[in-house]
């Protein structure tokens, strides 16, 4: 059964239309949480243009009332979606249509044996005890109004609860896809990932629109908890239609001697803003937080990291590259948080965007707090075109100054590519890379 | 003919002129060398010849093969069959030697009408010059230069000059930071390519390279200008008596 959003009244003046208050799918627990997240985003309201942490990301799109909840899952056909498939290349999918669930359009042979995993409505008593002990754990709605709005609207989510020592065998592929609608439609992508100690998996989560003619707000939220020994690798693929709005607040907890490591792939949206938070609660915790922006024409990328450092002998590290042409723009906002306990700290960070025209632009910002004494940290930037020297080095050899172009672009992104863990994801995204340079009119080129 | 004949060559960077009437005549079989003082052109010479942007010819011609030179881009100059060996040959990452290689070799086939190499037929014609200049397999993986020293750099040019097999091979002090083991085995890889057909521009500043590889000419520039030219023999005058011995020779 589908459960239409209720709007409520918000009692502040900071009340606007997305505010509506999800189901609860008969779940006192959900709410209770729904409710307090709506009181928090009554409280907080969108973040403001004066806030540090916002004032390079153009709010205002964001912030517009014209955008309507969905109240139920609009028809889409397999076909529709089979561009954005991944079952294909043998992944397990999960596939969320306008928000909710659709266990038609999904392909989960042999995974129920391996993990437990559940839409939010759908899941039964235990394990909806379950969502209800870590959902908001990491991801607080009080961080910002996005994160309040999101837990206070969601439709439905995911929850995967990847049992101790299991190795799932193949990647899991979580696709939102957001059908056609004849005004602008806002949706709220809500995960919540639970990896137990030693389990190993690799997940990627697509955001697609399928509707290029009215824009469509993503407003994720993804909670993850790597248990002790896991090894997890979380890819993100924003590929939203070019009038598209994404915004997410991920949270990662890492314990002890957990591995974890993330891509964030932002290609399609006008807007999107990224805040991702890891924090290596534990000794001999590992974070690799990668990044590949590939943008043209007016589109905005925003990423914000932060890497907490909470105990002792935890390395991370940090690459976000940004290819920008056109009038795109960039940010990349990187903090590392060195605790006072987190000696021995080895962390290193490095934004590196190529601008394809003269009028795209990078702002890099690395942010250091140390609080401990014994540790290492470094963070680099750099931001320039394609390299005359390298250039002209290639064409001094007989290649064309259009391949010469190809060559160094392609290897600006194989960078990145080369760092994903997961042979088969990094196939299909070297796809998506190639797809992405082709509509900047870059030849192909196979590094 | 001439395989480069270069006639009262101007050129300047940024409005500072550098070059200032060249007169050079490179034909086949020939190895000419190039010396002189820093700052007196040399390497300008070069970059000219390749084709090096924000040089600009501010008079004379430059033709090669009998085609007009200066009217080429880098890439066509490469595909006529003129190579530059780089004095500071730049890192690119992430593109590995062997893709590289490959793209150029088929680059310059196509352009001559001939058909592409297939990896085969590739991997067996570097894997003969690999070992004339004395090279480690595993050379062709790396991305181009990263991480080389000094002297594979170097090394690395001359292997591709041999790859690519230039009508034309010009070398912008390639002796530069080269110990003398890495000095012998590059020049042992330029002698291989002399033969009867192929002309051989060195520049350098220093006579070492030349015992190694014997020149049939040497010029001497001086303030973009060749002041003097003669045999072999120059060069040891010149390594006898400083540059500054040219001042009066120059007067």
């Amino acid at each position: 059964m589908t459960q239409t959003a209720r709007p409520i009244s918000a009692d502040t003046d900071n009340s606007s239309g997305p505010l509506a208050v999800g189901p609860d799918f008969g779940r006192p627990w959900l709410a209770e949480f729904r409710q307090a997240a709506a009181k928090t985003f009554a409280r907080v309201g969108y973040p403001s243009a004066t806030d540090e942490d916002w004032r390079y990301t153009p709010l205002a799109p964001l912030t517009q009332n014209h955008f309507r909840t969905i109240p139920a899952a609009g028809a889409v056909s397999r076909d529709a979606i089979a561009h954005l498939s991944l079952a294909s290349r043998g992944f397990y999918e999960l596939v969320f249509v306008d928000g909710y669930f659709s266990a038609a359009l999904s392909q989960t042979t042999g995974l129920s044996g391996l993990i437990e995993f559940h839409n939010f409505q759908g899941a039964a008593g235990g394990e909806s005890d379950r969502i209800a002990k870590y959902l908001g754990h990491e991801l607080p709605s009080g961080i910002n109004g996005f994160a309040a709005l999101n837990a206070a609207s969601f439709s439905d989510g995911v929850f995967l609860y990847i049992p101790a020592g299991v190795t799932v065998d193949k990647p899991i592929h979580i696709l939102w896809a957001t059908t056609r609608h004849n005004h602008p439609v806002m949706v709220y992508p809500r995960g919540l990932i639970y990896a137990c100690s030693q389990s190993r998996a690799v997940i990627v989560q697509t955001y697609a629109d399928l509707d290029s003619d009215h824009p469509v707000f993503t407003n994720v939220a993804t909670e993850v908890i790597a248990g002790r020994g896991s090894h997890l690798e979380l890819i993100k693929i924003q590929r939203q239609a070019l009038l598209g709005l994404h915004m997410a607040n991920e949270a990662v907890h890492v314990h002890g001697s957990a591995t974890f490591q993330s891509l964030a792939m932002n290609l399609g949206a006008v807007l999107t803003r990224n805040n991702l938070s890891v924090h290596l609660a534990e000794p001999f915790a590992q974070a690799t937080l990668n990044g590949l922006t590939i943008s043209a024409g007016s589109q905005r990328v925003d990423n914000h990291t932060l890497l907490d450092h909470a105990r002792e002998n935890c390395p991370s590290h940090e690459l976000y590259k940004s290819l920008l042409a056109g009038n795109a723009a960039g940010v990349f906002r990187g903090k590392i948080l060195v605790r006072p306990d987190a000696q021995k700290t080895d962390s290193k960070q490095t934004s590196k965007a190529m601008l394809l025209s003269d009028s795209a632009v990078m702002n890099s910002q690395p942010q250091l707090e140390i609080y401990a004494n014994d540790v290492k940290c470094t963070h680099g930037s750099t931001t320039g075109p394609l390299d005359d020297e390298q250039l002209f080095y290639l064409q001094s050899r007989g290649v064309s100054a259009q391949q010469a172009q190809a060559l160094l672009t392609y290897a600006f992104a194989g960078d990145v590519l080369d760092r994903i863990i997961d042979p088969a994801a990094r196939e299909f995204i070297s796809v998506l890379v190639a797809e992405a340079l082709s509509r900047l009119h870059i030849a192909p080129v196979e590094l | 003919m001439a395989i480069l004949d270069v006639k009262n060559l101007h050129a300047r960077v940024q409005n500072r002129e550098i070059l200032k009437g060249i007169d050079l005549t490179i034909n086949p079989g020939e190895v000419h060398a190039i010396m002189g003082p820093n700052g007196s052109g040399k390497s300008t010479l070069a970059s000219v010849l390749a084709g090096r942007e924000n040089y600009e010819v501010t008079a004379g011609t430059a033709e090669f093969n009998g085609k007009d030179l200066l009217d080429l881009s880098p890439d066509e100059r490469a595909c006529e069959g003129l190579f530059l060996a780089f004095q500071y040959p730049v890192e690119i990452p992430g593109v590995s030697t062997s893709y590289f290689l490959k793209a150029a070799v088929n680059a310059i086939r196509k352009y001559r009408g001939e058909p592409e190499l297939d990896a085969m037929d590739f991997l067996k014609l570097i894997k003969e010059k690999m070992k004339l200049l004395e090279m480690d397999q595993s050379f062709m993986n790396r991305s181009i230069n990263e991480g080389f020293s000094g002297g594979e750099k170097k090394r690395n040019e001359i292997f591709q000059m041999t790859v690519l097999d230039p009508s034309l091979c010009i070398l912008d002090e390639t002796d530069s930071g080269l110990d003398i083991d890495a000095l012998k085995v590059v020049s042992q890889g330029v002698n291989a390519l002399r033969n009867k057909s192929r002309g051989i521009l060195i520049v350098t500043h220093y006579q070492r390279l030349l015992e190694y590889i014997v020149p049939d000419f040497v010029h001497v520039l001086r303030d973009g200008k060749i002041i003097k030219s003669g045999d072999k023999s120059l060069a040891l005058e010149l390594e006898a008596k400083g540059y500054g011995w040219l001042e009066t020779v120059a007067a």
